[in-house]
């Protein structure tokens, strides 16, 4: 190997990794011993040049001017986005026109409710269909008579209790008095249309319902036979009040308990009555 | 660094460094920047051979450092990461000056140069009698890219595949480039000990 085949492989041999024939070669060779040589110490040198320099003190304080600046920047940015995110919030007028809408709505909403209610009222039936309902499902036997009930009293409504069993009467008197000559004579109903004396407005009378059972059995007899069923129901229910009423005359509530039993009293009447009519 | 801390006289140890940097914590930057300036600077300085652009660049180079210690994960240990970074750093700088990153080939070879490698001419080995200082020079006066080579493998360790990695270049041509830079060097070093030898 002569020096020329030697440099040329010599990039790519690492100390310690030459082959025989080049260490023989540079045993021989002081050229190219001494080109080895140098070469070494450069490498040697070299690795000492790490960290050998200390940079002035200015880099420091270059560094800490750039980042006190960088750091402005990114506090400028970060308000800025801040600010960016403020104004992507509504203002009051969108808060304003969305109360607004809830007002329109819930207007809209109460007139619905109005109307509605008013369409509920209009087709309410009237007292007579719950009346005509009552009486059909007693003659069925599905309901009884109501027992009593607490119902706030009127004391005006108490003072005027007294009508009730005087319009019952008339009442009374009236029908037998239209529909008696059909099945009794002229004299009968001269008797019956006179005037019954209530000498209490408490006492119920026995005779007219009699009459009213009368009457209505000569066009139904079987509707006889519901209506005094419903009389004496209604009867024993004034009974009842009445007793209550003279054990207690000044509760309220057992006034209340009686004119109701005069109350349903009159309404059998008078739906005997307009079942009588032709 | 806290005055509690201060007043005990501790000093942060890298990792806390590292992780309170993480958090934007000046003091602790600054802790990190004294524990690397000097290696940092230093390959800044072999790199460019100025002083004034080594200072920049070793700015530049800690800035870097500010802005992405957040994504420092620990794979690698924190001055490996560092220097890298920084190293990157000086050769975006180099590409930017349109000096040669990867050195030219035959950049030396010349007929008058070759000349002067006449095979037995007498000529006392270098070691002994050049310095540091004069090895700083000659590896100042080398040619960019030869340079930075050299500083990459001989200076600062890097191995053959990461400097073909970073510099972009082949293995092979490393080696290549860094025997040729070596070459180099000892012809400055012996014309700068003759130098040195004439003057009174």
């Amino acid at each position: 190997m002569n020096c020329a085949e030697f440099q040329q492989v010599l990039p790519g041999t690492e100390k310690g990794g030459r082959s025989a024939e080049q260490e023989l070669h540079l045993q021989s060779c002081s050229v190219c011993s001494d080109l080895v040589s140098d070469l070494d110490f450069i490498v040697r040198e070299a690795r000492t040049l790490q960290a050998s320099e200390e940079p002035s003190p200015q880099v420091w304080q270059s560094i800490q001017a750039e980042i006190a600046e960088l750091r402005s920047e990114l506090d400028l940015i970060a308000r800025e986005a801040r600010a960016l995110q403020a104004s992507e919030e509504p203002s009051p007028a969108v808060w304003k026109s969305i109360q607004a809408e809830i007002g329109d709505w819930q207007t809209e909403m109460a007139s619905i409710a109005a109307q509605a209610r008013e369409l509920q009222a209009s087709h309410e039936p009237s007292p007579r269909v719950w009346n005509s309902l009552e009486i059909a499902l007693r003659e069925e036997g599905l309901i009884r008579q109501p027992q009593r009930e607490t119902v706030p009293m009127s004391s005006r409504r108490w003072r005027l209790g007294w009508l009730v069993p005087v319009a019952t009467a008339a009442l009374v008197a009236f029908g037998v008095l239209l529909y008696r000559p059909t099945v009794v004579n002229q004299g009968e109903v001269a008797q019956s249309a006179s005037p019954r004396v209530f000498h209490t407005n408490n006492q119920v009378s026995v005779k007219d319902d009699q009459e009213l059972l009368n009457a209505v059995g000569t066009r139904s007899p079987a509707m006889r036979v519901a209506y005094e069923n419903d009389l004496r129901d209604v009867n024993a229910y004034i009974r009842d009040a009445e007793q209550s009423a003279a054990a207690d005359p000044n509760d309220e509530e057992v006034q209340q308990y009686l004119m109701d039993a005069y109350q349903q009293k009159n309404m059998v009447y008078q739906m005997a009555l307009d079942r009588s009519l032709p | 660094m806290t005055d509690a801390r201060k007043s005990r006289g501790d000093k942060l140890s890298e990792a806390e460094a590292i992780e309170r940097a993480k958090q934007g914590d000046a003091e602790a930057f600054e802790t990190l920047y004294h524990l690397h300036k000097r290696r940092v600077y230093s390959l800044c300085l072999r790199m460019t051979a100025n002083t004034a652009e080594a200072e920049d660049l070793t700015q530049e180079a800690f800035l870097q450092l500010f802005r992405k210690v957040g994504t420092f994960r620990g794979e690698s240990a924190f001055s490996t990461w560092l220097h890298r970074m920084s190293v990157n750093v000086v050769l975006m700088h180099l590409r930017k000056k349109g000096l040669p990153v990867v050195p030219l080939e035959d950049t030396f070879d010349t007929e008058e140069e070759s000349a002067k490698k006449e095979p037995g001419a007498e000529d006392p080995r270098l070691a002994g009698s050049v310095d540091r200082l004069q090895l700083e020079r000659a590896i100042g006066a080398l040619p960019p890219g030869y340079r930075s080579i050299f500083v990459l493998h001989d200076v600062e360790g890097y191995e053959h595949n990461e400097i073909a990695e970073m510099v972009g270049c082949s293995i092979g041509n490393s080696k290549s480039q860094l025997h040729k830079a070596r070459l180099k060097l000892r012809d400055l070093l012996k014309m700068s000990r003759a130098e040195k030898a004439t003057k009174p």
